[in-house]
């Protein structure tokens, strides 16, 4: 029952995560940060199969890390994007495949633009201007296709996120109490409240 | 059709069969007990009657393995093995405790292909306490007062409890429960629980053999008399100093 | 002459027999005076014999998972209530004491607190065996990197190093949910780690089939300022609840208490005790049974509603 959306405004991505850990019936933990920073200017929203999630989201960090202490620069969003899904595709075809979706939020420093990838298990990729993972998306992709806005300022961004993970918490039968939003714009990552 | 057009026949690979018989050990306070009966089965066929569950590993271990026979067999052969390199290696026999922990390593080293058998390690301790330890056929184990395993385990498991551990019993006023039982008052149970898995379930019968470790120092009077008792004890000076090992053979009914 | 070519093909005579020398072939550790503990130090984990068929998972499953089969030959048992939870004073681990196999109770005296080292503790459900071995093996790792360090092992690297080891074995047919805690210089710090591969922190887990009973009671009883006797309080009474309602739960509870100078056994609590008289005279303890008509002896709802 993991959800998770993002989106892009004038200038930045928003990404928000609900915050469960759940094993069968029971939530074992209601704290769980499940978007990881990868870059100075990348997050990444995981969900799927308990254990490959943390495991992959930790290789992706490091290598992402790794590129960075080679050649003294970040790998840039549409980079790092297509690195990650070809790591879940060459998975994929293995004996023991990562089961996980992502949702990938970046900003490009270099031209100023804000990046949203969509990216599943099977390795399929999208860039689009709003997305959605698990249940959330048959509720909320109607209302982003409705309210969102490519210009929106921070503030109508935020409103717009706001409007998804109440409709979710309204109509979804299972209870998503808890939030963890990430802005990446030009300063980088920040944890927001809502 | 040609037989190459035709779908492959799968054939399902089970390696496992069930070879009934029970086992059971009571540790004393310096002795243990450890027993078995010898009938062998598959089904509702008695294969053999007198094929050993019990096994001597050194003049203070004994091993009851139960189950899938063929897998007990091999499995005492690799443990005896493992503890004759020890004695090469070490120049005396491997501690109980330390066998009990083997057994675990070897039990487990399966783990993904196990060997189908009920593990059960009677015997003295370092500190000359009569123990008994208890394995599942992947290796958990724990160390216990008495066991038993295998076809009669449901029925001869309470009956310990009941008598051993005095479970549900309400002791006399001003004489409590002892914490260990003479040997004397163990034989007979062992017996008694073995005549009666053998009333009552189809899998149990034939012969019984009980095996007795006495620690260091500790008097075989009660033994002696005995009818069928024989000393199995292998080192010599072992029988003036050491652990002492006894074999006590019963018949058991054969219908 | 074909010495070359049998090499590869797998399917000859001859290659099945030196396959066969192969499998019985021992580590030269075992031999001599090492006399098979040689091998400890050594990096790398314990190799285990796999069955030579397509399936192998599956061939481990058809042989061993009652739940699938009730009928399978090999009973693993399950079946478990176990938890940890953290507060002001430490630790506080609590445990009960069942083994079932299929609906026989194997044991009632198992051990499932595993005593990793003087300030690790590690809690057994799901398979007893695959806890028992992991977890000493984890006592092993942890003692080297002590020596190797000079320092003793994190709580949260040692439950890594489990989670990573068991993730290794990912859908192979390991069973664990285990709870690591101990006293770090982070002060007490509390994982949850099981075979999916799923590692967490937290300040409260329970495990197992009786899981959701223990939280009914924690969760009500849970401050983070309970004093040690409460929380030990908490704790039995919660393990109780659990051997109560859930019939895979009971016998005993085993209470114990991890402080910074390493963890303490609280005691062995019989349940039907607990039931009818409570745990003693036991610090914390409120006096009389947990059972409910115990508790409620003599009690009636009967008459005209009182106003507060």
């Amino acid at each position: 029952m993991e959800c998770s959306f993002g989106l892009v405004g004038k200038g930045y991505t928003l990404i928000a995560s609900d915050t469960n850990s759940a094993r069968s019936i029971v939530k074992m933990k209601n704290d769980e940060d499940k978007i990881k920073v990868l870059t100075p200017h990348l997050c990444m929203a995981y969900s799927g199969e308990a254990g490959d999630t943390v495991q992959f989201a930790e290789y992706v960090e490091r290598n992402l890390r790794l590129h960075q202490i080679r050649h003294y620069t970040e790998l840039r969003p549409p980079s790092s994007a297509a690195w990650i899904r070809r790591v879940l595709a060459d998975s994929l075809r293995s004996r023991k495949p990562y089961q996980v979706n992502l949702l990938l939020g970046g900003y490009d420093t270099s031209d100023d633009t804000p990046h949203l990838y969509w990216i599943d298990y099977l390795g399929t990729m999208a860039k689009v201007p709003f997305a959605a993972h698990g249940y959330g998306a048959y509720f909320a992709l109607s209302t982003l296709d409705r309210y969102h806005d490519p210009t929106a300022d921070l503030e109508q961004g935020l409103e717009t996120l706001k409007r998804c993970i109440e409709e979710v918490q309204k109509r979804l039968i299972v209870g998503l109490p808890k939030w963890n939003v990430k802005i990446i714009d030009q300063d980088g990552v920040r944890e927001l409240e809502i | 059709m040609s037989p190459s057009a035709q779908a492959p026949i799968r054939h399902d690979f089970n390696p496992y069969t069930e070879n009934g018989g029970t086992i059971l050990a009571i540790a004393g306070a310096d002795f243990a007990v450890i027993a078995g009966d010898t009938r062998q089965s598959e089904g509702y066929n008695i294969q053999t009657r007198y094929a050993p569950k019990v096994f001597r590993l050194t003049d203070k271990a004994v091993l009851a393995v139960n189950g899938f026979a063929a897998d007990g067999n091999m499995f005492v052969k690799k443990v005896k093995q493992r503890l004759e390199w020890y004695r090469h290696a070490h120049a005396k026999d491997m501690p109980l405790h330390a066998i009990a922990r083997l057994i675990q390593t070897m039990l487990y080293a399966k783990r993904f292909f196990p060997y189908y058998v009920y593990n059960i390690l009677g015997g003295i301790e370092e500190d000359g306490t009569g123990a008994v330890y208890s394995f599942d056929p992947v290796g958990s184990y724990e160390r216990e007062a008495c066991r038993a395993a295998g076809a009669a385990q449901s029925l001869v498991q309470p009956f310990l409890d009941n008598q051993i551990y005095f479970k549900n019993q309400q002791a006399a006023p001003g004489s409590p429960h002892p914490a260990h039982l003479p040997l004397n008052q163990v034989l007979a149970l062992v017996t008694d629980s073995f005549t009666s898995a053998t009333e009552r379930h189809i899998e149990v019968g034939d012969g019984l053999e009980i095996y007795i470790v006495l620690a260091k120092g500790r008097n075989s009077n009660e033994l002696e008399s005995l009818k069928g008792v024989a000393e199995v004890t292998t080192a010599s000076e072992a029988i003036a100093t050491g652990e002492r090992l006894f074999v006590l053979r019963r018949e058991l009914k054969k219908d | 002459m074909n010495s070359i070519a049998s090499r590869f093909a797998s399917t000859s005579a001859s290659a099945a027999i030196s396959r066969d020398e192969e499998e019985n072939q021992v580590a030269a550790s075992m031999w001599g005076s090492t006399g098979g503990f040689g091998n400890l130090g050594q990096v790398g984990i314990p190799s285990f014999e796999i069955p030579r068929v397509p399936d192998p998972t599956n061939f481990l499953r058809m042989h061993t998972d009652d739940r699938n089969d009730p009928s399978c030959r090999i009973k693993i048992q399950h079946g478990t209530t176990t938890l940890a939870f953290r507060f002001q004073g430490g630790i506080i681990v609590a445990v009960d004491s069942r083994a079932t196999a299929g609906s026989y109770i194997a044991s009632g005296t198992v051990k499932k607190v595993i005593e990793i080292n003087k300030y690790l503790l590690g809690t057994m459900a799901g398979g007893a065996a695959d806890c028992q071995y992991w977890e000493t093996y984890l006592g092993i790792q942890c003692r080297l990197h002590e020596l190797r360090n000079r320092e003793r092992i994190s709580v949260a690297a040692a439950s890594k190093y489990l989670s990573n080891l068991v993730y290794g074995y990912k859908g192979m047919g390991l069973s664990m949910g285990t709870m690591i805690a101990g006293w770090d210089k982070t002060g007490p710090a509390l994982f949850y780690v099981d075979s999916d591969g799923q590692r967490l922190k937290g300040d409260l887990f329970s495990v197992g089939s009786g899981s959701t009973f223990a939280y009914g009671v924690l969760d009500a009883g849970y401050r983070w300022d309970l004093s040690e006797e409460e929380a030990q309080e908490l704790g039995r009474r919660a393990i109780y609840a659990a051997g109560h309602r859930d019939a895979f739960s009971g016998n005993t509870v085993n209470l114990y208490h991890v402080k910074e100078d390493g963890w303490k056994f609280i005691g062995n609590y019989d349940v039907t005790t607990l039931h009818y008289e409570g745990p003693g005279n036991v610090p914390g303890a409120v006096p009389g049974g947990y059972g409910y008509d115990v508790r409620t002896e003599g009690l009636h709802s009967r008459g005209a509603a009182t106003v507060a």
